[in-house]
């Protein structure tokens, strides 16, 4: 992969409005992102790269972790926003990934606002599959970098 | 099962480490982070930073956890009930490659609540405070741990 030399361009707090919107869509998702996942973060949790143990847990076949598509949302904030503008993010898990998934990621800005001396949003955002599965629905405050 | 008041009580002593640029750069690629400032030292000071910036979930990490320093090995949890309910950040400065973080767990808060199919739920917040070598507070992480409701026991 070719490292880019120039950083991104970030959304201005003063272009953005209430309902102002940006998508990232990630997948399909394979087993291989699972276990580069896994060493990324030290999450060895058997369910998400052992096949039999994930049968013999109850699932069809392993699945993603859930912070790996926590991520994901975490990367469509930071391109959209700045690399250090969250000042929140909170992240509530409510379906399982699976191989194959795509990974559309939604945020919306609900609130803009000053606060403690700083421009700030706040934004709601989820994950969902391409059969429309909430995976993760998230809420977050930034200080756009734009 | 219900939660062991002597966890409840304990204290879990801080751990550190050393937040590596090879380690940050391997997180943004898995996520396919496109902004170089978390993959090119260069990108990063043109940016204005130190050195290259950390993605907002990275110190979700399990290297650094270990059963003296982490409450959630002695909860108790039944593995097979076991959920990460949710997981939240706060901010409070940019984390760089080349800073050492000291985190500190604790169980910031905890519940039973009856299922609704019987049995109990569980519910426990560990906050992770991490600070720099300044002590100052760097970001404060929460994972809200639930064990879900055991399925009645069949009589006899």
């Amino acid at each position: 992969m070719a490292i880019q030399t120039a950083s991104l361009t970030y959304a201005k707090w003063e272009e953005l409005a209430e309902g102002a919107r940006h998508e990232l869509t990630v997948g399909p998702l394979t087993r291989t992102d699972f276990v580069r996942y896994a060493g990324a973060s030290g999450d060895f949790n058997p369910n998400h790269h052992d096949e039999i143990y994930a049968i013999r847990s109850g699932f069809d076949r392993p699945f993603a972790q859930g912070m790996l598509q926590g991520g994901y949302l975490g990367r469509a904030l930071t391109e959209w926003l700045g690399p250090a503008s969250l000042r929140k993010f909170r992240i509530r898990f409510s379906a399982q990934a699976w191989p194959g998934d795509m990974v559309l990621c939604k945020a919306r800005v609900t609130r803009c606002y000053e606060e403690s001396g700083e421009k700030r949003v706040e934004v709601e955002a989820e994950a969902v599959t391409q059969r429309g599965d909430v995976l993760i629905k998230a809420t977050a405050t930034a200080a756009p970098q734009g | 099962m219900p939660l062991d008041p002597a966890v409840l009580k304990r204290e879990f002593p801080p751990f550190e480490f050393r937040v590596e640029r090879g380690k940050i750069r391997e997180y943004a690629l898995v996520l396919g982070l496109q902004d170089p400032v978390h993959t090119d030292p260069e990108a990063a000071r043109a940016s204005g930073y130190p050195d290259v910036v950390a993605p907002p979930t990275f110190t979700r990490q399990f290297w650094h956890e270990n059963p003296g320093n982490d409450p959630m090995p002695h909860l108790g949890y039944d593995p097979k009930r076991r959920l990460h309910g949710e997981q939240e950040f706060e901010y409070f400065k940019p984390l760089v490659a080349g800073m050492v973080l000291r985190g500190r767990n604790a169980i910031a808060s905890h519940e039973e609540k009856p299922g609704k199919r019987g049995g109990m739920m569980t519910f426990v917040v560990i906050e992770t405070r991490f600070t720099d070598e300044k002590g100052e507070l760097v970001q404060l992480a929460r994972r809200t741990l639930i064990e879900t409701a055991a399925p009645p026991k069949a009589e006899g």
